[in-house]
């Protein structure tokens, strides 16, 4: 159920409507009120919580076209955003190029780096593929710790603050601005790509790549296409994540946080705009309550074993991606669409 | 000339450690289809508890090592019942995921019940260290290799005769067929993750009697994935030629490399680097199979 009941498509730009109906639009409006003047209710630490969920969702937005779309699974997802955000970093501070200049680079320099390590995608698929994204993201976070002269090694690199023509983003605030703007404009991107030609060679390469082949669906492009968009996406993120937090460096691109983008996905809903933003603060959630709990917990309960605090928040994470994928495969989305189709029927429900 | 010796010996050495926690991956993967990828972290999480058994409670060895084995066991069989047996018959990508949740779940389990970041087993081996022409080898990477072997042919043995064994090879062949002979199946896939757990216990104390034990041990699971790939997926004798391969190449190359690349840890990449290889050259790996898909 799309649409609340009695409402009836009469012509093709009504069926193609993203936002319907009167209460869409409301509720769209209200939403996007309710966004930009979040700095005004929240604090600092708030607001740097929700930088960080609009980064994410933007790099897993890139994962679900990739993979929740295109079925190629990637475990390597953070070393494309490490790749993105040195890119960004290198040519903002090295050759003083504008900043969004540098956003747009680093998005098609990961782009290009995720097609390079997406070509054995046309011959293998499943845990091969798993293996040599993981094998990606090894090998770019060596080249970064290695490259010294480039990259600065272990200790990273120092970033700008973002800046758009002489307007310097440098507090929490205006940074929050930027982050949202360009959330909103992937998320948009992300539904209306799914729904033009290419995205739906994606859905018709996962769910059958053969079929699709012989429907005439060029795999070979259309996998490198997935994998440029996906990690075009992940470039953008990991150059905000860079910028905003002033230093570009390996830590932050680990292989836990490929995991858990996949987790993140897997979460919120494979295969629907809404499910990564649902995965994204589902996590980044329960990770602000562990790190505000644990440290209580400790000290309530000193019998607790020595690493509880820091040892509690992956062992929690991987409980989550495990229940998810026992009890509801479909994610948090699909939980939301029960949810939606329940109200609308409500009283008169079947 | 000394140096190179050495450095074959004990590559080939690790190589056979390797070889015997990529059977674990083998078993799982031929019966099952479920492609574990917390293979690291068992092999983590066993060696923390044989430190926990033979140091921290120091059990004698042969009453804290079978205990070892026995709770490999019992963890195999958890692991298969609660995780993997609602999951039959789903998507690859839903089973490799639960691995990859259930690999960051140990890797809290560990952190949780040992802070500390590393550790060193009693020692299982003779210190005194032996001479192989002008190379100089200490005595656990003879017994380490030696204790692969000996665990391979068994296993062999144990698929070749035994008829659990034969009921493996046969599920592992056709899943449906073997249902119709009245072969329970779900039991089947508990019993290689029982060896798989097993396996990954002997490789994880053998792994650790000779570096220690650390975070880094996760790693061997990489390196577990590079050997499956190369010698393919579903080939025993693959993984056992492939393993030994690996670790030459990791030593030696690494040995050697150090030398012109300047980059610190190429140690870590050489694996992965020959996973893209091999993706690139041949997909199946050396004994793999072929598959030709029908739509």
């Amino acid at each position: 159920m799309d649409l609340p009941s009695g409402t009836r498509n009469y012509n093709y730009a009504e069926d193609m409507a993203i936002f319907r109906t009167k209460t869409h639009w409301f509720l769209l409006f209200a939403l996007l009120v309710i966004l930009f003047t979040a700095p005004l209710w929240f604090g600092n630490y708030w607001l740097s919580i929700a930088n960080l969920i609009g980064i994410t969702i933007i790099a897993v937005t890139g994962l679900n076209i990739l993979t929740g779309y295109c079925g190629q699974l990637s475990i390597g997802h953070a070393g494309f955003m490490a790749v993105g955000a040195y890119t960004s970093v290198i040519l903002t501070t090295r050759f003083n190029l504008p900043f969004l200049v540098g956003l747009i680079c680093a998005g098609v320099m990961a782009g290009i780096i995720g097609m390079i390590f997406g070509i054995p995608s046309l011959r293998v698929k499943g845990f091969y593929l798993a293996i040599s994204t993981i094998a990606a993201q090894a090998i770019i976070i060596w080249v970064i710790r290695g490259w010294t002269s480039v990259t600065g090694g272990y200790t990273g690199l120092e970033a700008s603050p973002a800046s758009i023509g002489n307007l310097i983003l440098k507090s929490q605030t205006s940074e929050f601005f930027l982050i949202l703007i360009i959330t909103i404009i992937a998320i948009f991107a992300a539904k209306n790509l799914v729904r033009t030609r290419v995205g739906r060679a994606f859905v018709a390469i996962r769910d059958n790549d053969l079929a699709a082949e012989v429907m005439g669906i060029n795999l070979f492009r259309y996998k490198l296409t997935a994998f440029f968009i996906g990690c075009f996406f992940a470039g953008i993120a990991g150059a905000l994540l860079a910028h905003t937090s002033r230093l570009a460096s390996p830590e932050y691109f680990s292989f836990t946080n490929s995991v858990l983008y996949i987790g993140m996905i897997i979460i919120g809903g494979l295969g629907t705009t809404i499910g990564p933003i649902f995965g994204v603060i589902f996590f980044q959630l329960l990770n602000v309550l562990v790190t505000k709990l644990s440290p209580a917990l400790q000290s309530a309960f000193p019998h607790l074993p020595g690493g509880f605090t820091s040892g509690i928040a992956p062992m929690l994470f991987g409980l989550a991606i495990i229940l998810f994928l026992i009890f509801e495969p479909r994610g948090i989305a699909h939980r939301w669409q029960l949810f939606k189709s329940a109200y609308r029927f409500w009283p008169f429900s079947y | 000339m000394a140096q190179l010796l050495q450095f074959t010996i004990t590559g080939l050495a690790i190589g056979m450690i390797y070889s015997l926690i990529a059977l674990g991956f083998v078993v799982v993967w031929k019966s099952s289809g479920v492609a574990n990828l917390s293979l690291g972290q068992l092999v983590l999480l066993l060696s923390w508890f044989t430190y926990s058994m033979l140091a921290q409670a120091g059990l004698p060895f042969y009453f804290g090592l079978p205990l070892v084995i026995v709770f490999a066991l019992l963890l195999g069989w958890i692991i298969e019942r609660i995780i993997l047996r609602p999951l039959i018959a789903q998507p690859i990508l839903s089973l490799i995921t639960v691995t990859l949740g259930l690999a960051y779940f140990i890797e809290g389990i560990v952190v949780i019940i040992w802070p500390q970041s590393q550790a060193s087993l009693p020692r299982l081996f003779p210190m005194e260290t032996v001479h192989i022409g002008s190379a100089v080898v200490t005595q656990e990477y003879l017994w380490a290799a030696l204790i692969s072997v000996v665990l391979f042919i068994l296993l062999s043995l144990y698929f070749r005769y035994n008829r659990m064994g034969i009921a493996m090879r046969a599920t592992a062949d056709d899943q449906k067929a073997v249902q119709a002979c009245g072969i329970p199946v779900t039991k089947i896939f508990s019993r290689s993750w029982m060896f798989a757990c097993v396996l990954a216990a002997v490789g994880g104390i053998l792994m650790s009697s000779i570096g220690g034990i650390r975070q880094g041990l996760t790693e061997t699971g990489l390196l577990a994935f590079s050997v499956v790939i190369l010698g393919g997926l579903d080939s025993f004798a693959g993984a056992m030629i492939a393993g030994p391969i690996i670790g030459l190449v990791e030593t030696v190359g690494s040995g050697y490399l150090a030398n012109f690349i300047k980059w610190p840890e190429i140690r870590t990449v050489i694996p992965f680097i020959i996973i893209i290889i091999v993706m690139c050259v041949k997909p199946y790996g050396l004994f793999g199979e072929n598959r030709i898909e029908r739509i």
